[in-house]
């Protein structure tokens, strides 16, 4: 089996034509076909909304290139190791005729062509770099294993997410040029239609494709057709002015939005058969543009100006103009980002973080009978683990990565001489191998440029950034709705919460109140849903401390049981004060066994106790106690904030 | 790779008592692969693996170009994994061989590399030739792949299987290889829930969904250990006394699936069942095309030739419980309906 060259399996390909709704985002992919410079596409959405079927329809109307060649389309698999992303050394030319030959990988293939990349928000942060990255610049730039070299890569991105899974940071979503979100169609007749299309296809895909054969030959005329028209689309001088408004109104950090928004809305007019963007090709795309840029929830869409006849740019800009509205304006005004808003987008609570947390503390939503504290104002979290914890956990964090000895993920650091993995470091084991060859050649049997023995093998040392498992038992008893304490609980865990989703830690969170603990959040990637969860967080009842730490230790098993190399960090968030047991024993006694056999049971976890008492002249700090029987660091609330800028940036690099 | 395909005696399908529900999602998916698989979801100690292994016996009969670790299919080219399409194109006459479904078995420790298939290192270095060592993927085309405990499955594991089973093909892209193979399986999944839950996106990667439980009468309780005990005394004569119920339920299957095709559903139905997505609140379109084709697989089950709408009802129970949108946290078994 010789992987080189051979036709990849056929697939057949739903036609594009015949995908039903969905309309922003087939439009968002027309539009990047028609100038691949916009930038690609991320299309936040559902599971099972047509998603890669439509990426891959795309593919199949986009233009023949050079030699009647079709684009290529390459699928990314989250499984590709860096190598077969941004290429390698070739070890067959290598090995046999003893030359050094580039290998491309998929970043050449997919030049000219659609780079596929489902679940871009699950791969892996330095490989979504460097694909973003040649995505941008055009090229891919090589500097690995002695190979220094540049080639193009020119190629539609198309990415998809769903947001539930975990987001994308800011920096790297900035970099698709255009944004949508989908959703399931909600006409019956419309589901019905799409179900009888699907089932066909399925029966006989063949025939199916026959039936579509004219419509997407008609699509596909009309993308060369506007492709060809592109060039002499005129943008008005008042419609650019119309364009940097809109991008300054929405605060949108840096000028991508503009020049994206600038060529998008001239391949919508090149779209239209028009040979001059008009206010309402602005407004149809405007929305995909600024989906996720914006730093604030709701995009803002300024009236368009009025035509060029009466004054160039800045005066008139107040009144508005509905003359060219049809039903693109309707469409813009209402934009399907508001979907985004509520989802949070903890990509500007990044940015603007104690804002946005005011902003969400006034999501105090109604509960039934308990009590919901709102959310106080966020702050910037000190490093929670004690001093001489820390350097065991760095190493120990870099060494869990190398440690994970099925991974081939990550970037390639250095080479060693061991074999555990079968991941070959090509380069290194060359450089081993070279003193040996002439005495080798000499007794060889085979006729190979370089000869290779066993002990000359390297592998590859690779580092990869391992988030943390952050385990959050909160207290949720009567006794924390006073005093505001609660709020400044809240606080505390929004704090956590965003720290945790800037170093993409996996959190879970157990609440403990009234007569049992509740795992309220199983062990996730999804950092927001945690935030959404807290706001509506209840107060009350009693305090069952020990049933809460029983809890915890249950979910601690489970991440053990799944990742035995994990490292999980455990905050406890309590005023101490037990007054309901399991047993017969005073609540707060158990509570302190139950923290002793925690501790045994999870010698790898490391613990945290914040003391939520109110601080005052009286303090019990019974949690202190807490917090010896877990051997915990011990925190009070008003302690976890970073003193200075100066602590806090030593502190992160050291977390 | 761990293949069921051996004649060594599996406890017979036929003689698991109850758990119907489970029973009937396995044949479901036999009927039609396209199915997408069912997860098993339950306690410890409910017939869950034992189901999925005995299921092996009952699985058609398909042809495999004799040799091919990627299990292709002599008939079609279009399907070919790329060697044997290239010796089919070649005009070579492929060797053709028959044998049941599969049943592969997916281990919770596999690495990426057994699952996707790797570079065959040892080749690579000292010969400077690629071959392709290949996973188990390619060993589950055309078949069933079953994951006891798809939830603590390693989460890169887990993404790979997603592509695949969304893809229909298995892309091999490391260590400087390139390639690709179809892999068309239908994917079983056992689960227990208090071990955690899964991914909704993997969720819905399973086409059905069935809860099983321990069986509540005290009859069939000692039933159920009465046949277990006969089972483990004596494997092969237990086997032979249900060889002919076995056999009874084989050829209902073969006649299912030839029934499949004619299998028609009213355009009432058809709004039924946007509509029942719709009250549910489900993600996306996936749970539409499901329920029509479990309830077809149900009516061909049941040797009619147009849905009816108890059919439709017993595929909504068995698809959307697994889909309906929670609230984030809401377990699924509460958010289960009839």
């Amino acid at each position: 089996m010789t992987p080189e060259k051979r036709p990849h399996p056929e697939r057949r390909t739903y036609p594009f034509s015949a995908i039903l709704g969905q309309e922003r985002m087939k439009l968002a992919l027309l539009l990047n076909a028609i100038n691949p410079a916009i930038g690609g596409v991320v299309i936040r959405g559902q599971k099972g909304t047509a998603k890669s079927t439509a990426a891959r329809g795309l593919s199949a109307l986009m233009p023949a290139l050079a030699q009647g060649r079709r684009p290529p389309f390459v699928d990314f698999p989250l499984g590709a190791t860096e190598d077969m992303v941004v290429g390698a050394i070739d070890l067959e030319a290598a090995i046999r005729q003893g030359v050094v030959a580039f290998q491309p990988g998929l970043l050449a293939r997919a030049h000219n062509g659609v780079l596929y990349v489902d679940e871009i928000n699950l791969l892996n942060d330095h490989l979504a770099d460097s694909i973003l990255d040649a995505s941008e610049s055009g090229e891919n730039i090589v500097e690995r294993e002695g190979q220094s070299l540049r080639h193009e890569s020119r190629f539609i991105l198309i990415g998809t997410m769903n947001p539930e899974e975990g987001e994308v940071r800011p920096q790297l979503l900035d970099r698709f040029g255009l944004a949508v979100s989908v959703e399931g169609e909600r006409e019956p007749a419309l589901r019905v239609e799409l179900l009888k299309r699907r089932e066909a296809f399925d029966l006989d895909a063949d025939a199916f494709i026959a039936r579509f054969r004219d419509d997407e030959a008609e699509l596909a005329g009309r993308i060369v057709a506007a492709r060809r028209r592109l060039r002499e689309v005129f943008c008005p001088a008042h419609l650019s002015g119309f364009i940097a408004e809109i991008c300054q109104r929405n605060h949108v950090a840096g000028h991508r939005a503009d020049i994206v928004m600038d060529r998008a809305a001239r391949a919508h007019a090149a779209w239209r058969g028009a040979d001059d963007v008009s206010a309402d090709d602005i407004l149809a795309v405007a929305p995909m543009v600024l989906l996720h840029r914006m730093r604030t929830a709701e995009p803002e869409v300024p009236p368009p100006p009025p035509p060029p006849e009466d004054r160039p740019d800045e005066q008139a800009r107040e009144e508005p103009q509905d003359q060219d509205s049809s039903g693109d304006q309707d469409d813009a005004s209402s934009p399907a980002s508001n979907t985004q808003a509520d989802r949070g987008d903890p990509g500007g609570s990044e940015r603007t973080a104690p804002p946005e947390s005011d902003e969400s503390a006034q999501q105090e939503t109604s509960a039934a009978n308990d009590e919901v504290a709102e959310i106080g104002a966020a702050f910037t979290v000190r490093k929670l683990d004690a001093q001489a914890r820390d350097r065991v956990f760095r190493t120990g964090s870099g060494k869990r990565s190398r440690s994970r000895s099925a991974c081939k993920q990550g970037r390639y650091v250095k080479s060693a001489e061991r074999r555990d993995r079968n991941d070959l470091a090509f380069d290194a084991t060359l450089r081993a191998a070279a003193p040996h060859q002439k005495t080798r050649r000499e007794t060889a049997t085979r006729d190979l440029a370089v000869h290779i023995a066993d002990s000359d093998i390297r592998e590859k040392i690779r580092e990869r950034r391992v988030g943390n498992f952050l385990l959050f038992i909160v207290d949720g008893s009567g006794s924390m709705g006073a005093h505001r304490r609660m709020v400044e609980t809240k606080a505390a865990i929004m704090s956590l919460l965003l720290d945790a989703y800037q170093k993409r830690d996996k959190v879970a969170m157990v609440v403990f109140r009234g007569r049992c603990a509740e795992t309220v959040l199983p062990p996730t990637n999804s950092v927001e849903r945690a935030a959404k969860l807290l706001a509506d967080l209840p107060v009350g009842g009693r305090t069952p401390l020990s049933q809460g730490l029983e809890t915890a230790s249950q979910i601690l098993r489970q991440v053990e049981r799944r990742d035995p190399a994990a490292l999980p960090l455990a905050i406890v968030l309590t005023d101490g004060r037990a007054n309901a047991g399991l047993g017969c024993s005073p609540p707060h006694e158990e509570a302190l066994r139950a923290a002793a056999q925690l501790r045994e049971l999870h010698p790898a976890a490391r613990f945290v106790v914040v003391d939520t008492e109110a601080p005052g002249v009286v303090r019990l700090e019974l949690a202190r106690k807490l917090a010896d029987a877990l051997n915990a660091s011990y925190f009070k609330t008003e302690d976890l904030r970073a003193e200075d800028l100066v602590a806090l940036a030593k502190e992160t690099q050291t977390w | 790779m761990v293949t069921m395909e051996r004649a060594c005696a599996h406890y017979p399908f036929a003689a698991i008592v109850g758990q119907e529900v489970l029973k009937k999602s396995l044949i479901l998916n036999v009927i039609n692969p396209s199915l997408s698989g069912v997860l098993i979801r339950g306690e410890k100690g409910t017939a869950k693996s034992t189901a999925v292994r005995a299921l092996a016996d009952l699985l058609p009969e398909i042809e495999v170009v004799e040799g091919d670790p990627f299990q292709s299919d002599p008939h079609d080219p279009k399907t070919m994994a790329p060697e044997v399409r290239a010796r089919h194109e070649a005009g070579e006459t492929l060797p053709v061989r028959r044998r049941k479904v599969r049943v592969v078995e997916l281990p919770i420790s596999a690495t990426e590399d057994r699952v996707i298939g790797t570079l065959d290192l040892e080749v690579a270095i000292k010969e400077g030739r690629k071959t392709i060592e290949p996973g188990l993927l390619a060993g589950a085309h055309r078949g069933i792949l079953y994951v006891d405990e798809v939830n603590l499955l390693d989460d890169h594991v887990v993404d790979v299987l997603l592509d695949s089973a969304a893809m229909g093909v298995n892309t091999i892209e490391r260590e400087g290889v390139s390639f690709s193979h179809p892999a068309r399986f239908t994917l079983v999944g056992t689960m227990n829930p208090e071990e955690g839950e899964l991914r909704p996106q993997l969720l819905d990667r399973f086409g059905l969904c069935v809860h099983v439980e321990g069986l509540r009468t005290p009859a069939d309780r000692v039933e159920v250990v009465k046949r277990r005990a006969a089972f483990e005394d004596d494997p092969a004569g237990f086997v032979a006394r249900w060889a002919e119920e076995t056999a009874r339920l084989r050829a209902a299957i073969a006649a299912a699936i030839s029934l499949y095709p004619q299998v028609q559903a009213p355009d009432s139905l058809l709004f039924e069942i946007a509509e029942r997505s719709l009250a549910m609140g489900v993600d996306g379109h996936r749970s539409d095309l499901i329920m029509l084709k479990a309830a077809k697989a149900l009516a061909a089950w049941g040797g009619r030739d147009a849905v009816s709408p108890a059919d439709l009802a017993e595929a909504a129970g068995l698809a959307l419980a697994h889909r309906v949108r929670r609230r984030p946290f809401e377990d699924i078994a509460n958010a289960r309906t009839a």
